[in-house]
């Protein structure tokens, strides 16, 4: 496998843009990435593109208006690992030498998808989504069951959401930039029972793009490759085996063999984008990526240690959460924030010094299993 | 009348007892599954025996859903339930005010309408507080 590079990475601004098509998000964010790279359209040799809604074939349409056309495009879906799976799937092109450089893109229009100002709804087959199980009832069942085998508090999920609203307020390409206290998102719209409004993620537009090329070429284009070193994706293994809903095997098998690919361990990463979908799930995230042990995410939260400034940031972009969340473009988006933080050009919230950074997705709910897909890059300067 | 449909035929069956979760186990490694499974999922061991589950069960988590999914309306309730023979089953749970939900309470199953779809009515499985 040959060492592989990110050298350009953009992002469109998120939002609800319910006039803005979903070639014209995807168009903005190639072109900051090719701008970010100084790569000429020509260069590129092979293309993934990412989205869960709207029509097929989003590589060809989004690229044709940059100039690129006539090369490998695939399209794929994972839910909101799409775009993990995107960019591990240029990452693998290049690793094993096929191409030279291509490009990762993420996309979502979730205000002018069939889902707008819905759940996601069930597929026909999906006996528990057929009676009653959504993804915030996933995350509230959840979360009863974190403050029972933890002593996790309403007010440790609340502050989880507190941090990313204050962190999407550093960030000039969130969705919401506004502070909110622990009482306002406590009192904000019961979802499902514990769950708040403001304890969700938005429906948000937006895309994200990513430049990959080998390491030996990536000199020609900048002087601070930032290089790809563990690239990990699985499915799901039966929710039968797994005993304690709070535990995911998922999370802890993806976490390792990315952090083995890489030859670092959960003490030596200097800062994390994760899946917050839900505030109290990104407690779960904290132990599934070793960031403390099984059981002491509560610790973390109330440590503040995951806070831009504190030991190891998480979601310093506003996550999900505040930043927002286009399904597919967000596997794409968090990494192009690590680029960011190791580069040192994250402005407000840069994480001092960042060295090494960490990207993670989790995509879908499909019924009889723990969870359709886990994707983590590991990225380093 | 209406036609009574099941959400997902051969899962559950009525009884004079009440109602009853239809599950499989594997004779190799005694795994098991909820639906059936088509042969082990575990071992691959293709020799698979019925087994009714236990009518009653612990409540293992919850919530109480307020915005509207595709077939409810708020307020309504689900959770898991873990049975005696180790499967933990998500169902919608039947509110009942004076037994509010608390973890490990004990359910039991009840087979009720779920939904009206056109002239059918979709019956299904639900736990209830003992």
């Amino acid at each position: 496998m040959r060492e592989v590079a990110v050298i350009g990475v953009g992002q469109s601004t998120f939002g609800k843009f319910p006039q803005r098509s979903v070639v014209e998000l995807g168009r903005e964010a190639v072109l900051a990435a090719l701008n970010d790279a100084s790569v000429s359209p020509k260069d590129i040799q092979v293309a993934y593109a990412s989205r869960l809604y709207d029509v097929g074939t989003m590589a060809q349409a989004i690229l044709k208006e940059v100039g690129i056309s006539g090369l490998e495009m695939v399209n794929v879906e994972n839910a909101c690992a799409g775009g993990a799976t995107a960019f591990r799937g240029v990452w693998k092109d290049i690793a094993t030498g096929l191409y030279d450089i291509g490009i990762a893109i993420g996309v979502e229009s979730m205000t002018t998808s069939p889902i707008a100002r819905k759940l996601i709804p069930p597929a026909k087959d999906d006996l528990e989504g057929q009676l009653g199980l959504t993804m915030p009832g996933i995350f509230a069942i959840l979360a009863r069951r974190q403050m029972h085998e933890y002593g996790a508090t309403l007010e440790d999920f609340a502050m989880i959401s507190v941090k990313n609203h204050h962190h999407g307020c550093l960030n000039p390409f969130a969705q919401y930039r506004k502070e909110f206290t622990v009482e306002e998102i406590l009192n904000s719209r019961m979802i499902c029972d514990p769950i708040t409004l403001l304890q969700c993620c938005p429906n948000t537009d937006g895309a994200a793009a990513a430049i990959l090329c080998s390491m030996k070429i990536a000199k020609r284009y900048t002087t601070k490759p930032i290089k790809v070193i563990g690239s990990a994706l699985l499915s799901g293994d039966y929710t039968y085996l797994q005993k304690d809903i709070t535990i995911s095997p998922l999370g802890s098998k993806t976490a390792k063999m990315a952090y083995e690919m890489a030859g670092v361990g959960p003490e030596d990463i200097d800062v994390v984008e994760l899946h917050d979908a839900f505030a109290n799930e990104e407690m779960l995230r904290y132990e599934e990526l070793g960031l403390c042990k099984p059981g002491e995410g509560v610790r973390l939260v109330r440590e503040k240690a995951t806070w831009v400034g504190g030991k190891t940031p998480v979601n310093p972009s506003g996550g999900l959460l505040a930043l927002g969340h286009p399904l597919s473009a967000s596997g794409v988006r968090n990494i192009a924030e690590i680029v960011w933080h190791l580069r040192g050009q994250a402005g407000d919230r840069q994480t001092p010094n960042a060295k090494i950074g960490l990207a993670h997705m989790l995509g879908g709910a499909v019924a009889g299993l723990e969870a359709g897909a886990c994707g983590i890059h590991i990225l380093a300067r | 009348m209406a036609n009574r449909v099941p959400i997902r035929e051969g899962a559950f069956m009525e009884s004079p007892a009440g109602g009853i979760l239809l599950a499989n186990k594997c004779k190799s490694c005694g795994e098991v599954f909820f639906p059936k499974a088509v042969f082990c999922l575990s071992c691959f061991n293709e020799d698979m025996e019925d087994l009714r589950l236990s009518r009653k069960g612990k409540l293992y988590s919850y919530t109480i859903g307020l915005m509207a999914s595709m077939h409810f309306e708020p307020p309504y309730a689900i959770g898991y339930v873990v049975l005696p023979e180790g499967v933990r089953i998500f169902a919608p749970l039947e509110i009942v005010e004076s037994k509010p939900f608390r973890i490990d309470m004990e359910m039991e199953v009840i087979i009720d309408k779920l939904w009206q779809e056109d002239d059918n009515e979709v019956i299904g499985y639900k736990f209830k507080p003992v």
